[in-house]
Formats: structure tokens, sequence, C-alpha cells
């Protein structure tokens, strides 16, 4: 019984948690003009919370956690420290990786128009908040 | 000519007043120095936010039909003067020099004339 109301608690947890993130990527949304979405993942590519229009997320989610390791062996092997952030511009656009917390990061898509100064400003502060909202929750070992 | 740091270092030393100085790139955003004085401004906060404003202000002229430049544009607070000056000539397309300046010990005709010439000298 015990056992179930907690479960219950957790479940009720990680419902009010998802809805905090997605309330941060839609801010971030709001204050950055010409960004398509983002998305939260754990480090190990498990898709957390998502905003995404037009974007498979899960594959999306995946797909930053391949590229974070690339990442955070090219920091480390060249005495970087941790894996702060990384930048893909393509020709249609850009692909942001922000870190959020230990365990997870921030993956925004933005049109090629985006201010990326702007861009940088307002992301890594969300980052920094979905970083606390997700260790407030879940604790820092719990996360990923 | 001078470069990026020189180009920085000679409005924030010549011109009376002056409390921050950047070179910014309005299509990122991003700027490609900074030169910090006592103002204490973020400058690469004030970077990003004024490119806004020089986008804002293309836009607009864009929407009004005027076939025209940007020579600067000036803001004005209670303290401050604020003057962002989009580069002309070949090599400083898409830039602009941000110059924040002490109202107390600025000249505004005086500022506006030196950055001209600071800008004209700019090689980069």
């Amino acid at each position: 019984m015990r056992r179930a109301l907690k479960q219950r608690a957790g479940r009720r947890q990680l419902i009010a948690l998802e809805t905090d993130l997605l309330a941060e990527l839609r801010a971030l949304r709001h204050r950055v003009p010409h960004l398509a979405g983002g998305l939260v993942a754990s480090v190990d590519g498990l898709l957390i919370a998502h905003d995404t229009h037009g974007t498979e997320p899960t594959g999306l989610a995946a797909l930053t956690a391949a590229a974070l390791g690339l990442a955070q062996r090219l920091a480390d092997n060249t005495g970087q420290g941790d894996f702060r952030e990384s930048l893909v511009r393509g020709e249609h656009g850009y692909v942001a990786t922000y870190a959020a917390g230990s365990a997870c990061v921030l993956t925004v898509l933005a049109h090629p128009d985006v201010n990326v100064g702007r861009l940088h400003l307002e992301a890594r502060r969300s980052a920094e908040r979905i970083g606390v909202l997700l260790e407030d929750s879940l604790g820092p070992k719990e996360v990923g | 000519m001078t470069d990026v740091d020189g180009t920085l270092k000679a409005a924030m030393t010549t011109i009376e007043g002056a409390i921050g100085a950047a070179l910014v790139d309005y299509n990122s955003g991003m700027a490609l120095g900074i030169l910090d004085g006592a103002g204490g401004l973020d400058l690469n906060v004030a970077a990003a936010g004024n490119t806004d404003v020089v986008r804002a202000k293309m836009r607009t002229m864009d929407m009004l039909g005027l076939k025209d430049g940007i020579e600067d544009i000036l803001i004005t607070l209670s303290t401050q003067y604020h003057m962002i000056r989009p580069l002309g000539g070949r090599t400083g397309k898409g830039l602009f020099l941000y110059l924040a300046l002490d109202r107390g010990r600025a000249n505004l005709a005086m500022a506006r004339h030196q950055l001209t010439k600071i800008e004209a000298d700019l090689e980069i």
C-alpha cells in the first residue's frame, strides 16, 4: 500500500516536472525569435520533454546523445573540461545543445535568421534552470 | 589601417566618455571583439540585444520602401549615450560598431565625428 502510494506520488512528481520543463521550453521559444523547437534529454539519449514541431523528438534525443559523447571526448582530450555546449550550423538552420545539470542536455533547433548571441544568452539560462528543476525533483543520482 | 582590437582601443581612448565598445556581427548577434571600460556593461549581452535593434530598423526601412543605408543609430538614456554604427565598405558588411558613452563626459558631435574616422581606418 505504502509502495503504491509512493509510486503514485512519484508519477505525480514526474508529470509536474514535465509541465515545468515544457513551460521552460515554451518560454525559451517565446524569448528567442526564429526558434523552431527544443527538447530536454538525458545524456544517454532518453527523451524527457519536448516542444518540437515537425521533427521526430525521440530520434533527435538519441542523436543528441551520440553527438554529446563525441563533443565530451573532444573537450576532454583537448583539456577543455566538462561539456558546456555545442552549435551545429546547417544550410537551413542551427542545432544547439547545452548541458543542463550533470546528466541532462537541452537541445534547440533554430532557423538560419536566429540571433545566435541571443540564443546562447537565453538558452544558457534556460539550461541552468532546467538543470535545477531536474536535480530538485529527481535528485542528482537518479537523473538519466 | 587598424585591426579589430586596435579599433576598439582607439574608440575607448580617443573618444571622451567612452565606457564600452564592441564590434558585432548582426547576422549572428555575436561580438567579433569587445572592450570593457568602466561601464560595467555586459557587452556580449549588448551585442545580442542591439543586433535586434539594427535588424528591426532595417526591416522597418524595407517595409517603408526606403532604399537607403543606416549611418548610425543613437539611443539616449538618462545617463548614457549608446551609438550603433553599421559598417560600410566591402569588409565591413554585416557588422556594426557599438559604443556606450557616459552622457556627463561625452560630446555627442565629437564622438560621432571620431567614430566615423575610426570606422574608416578599420580593416577586417
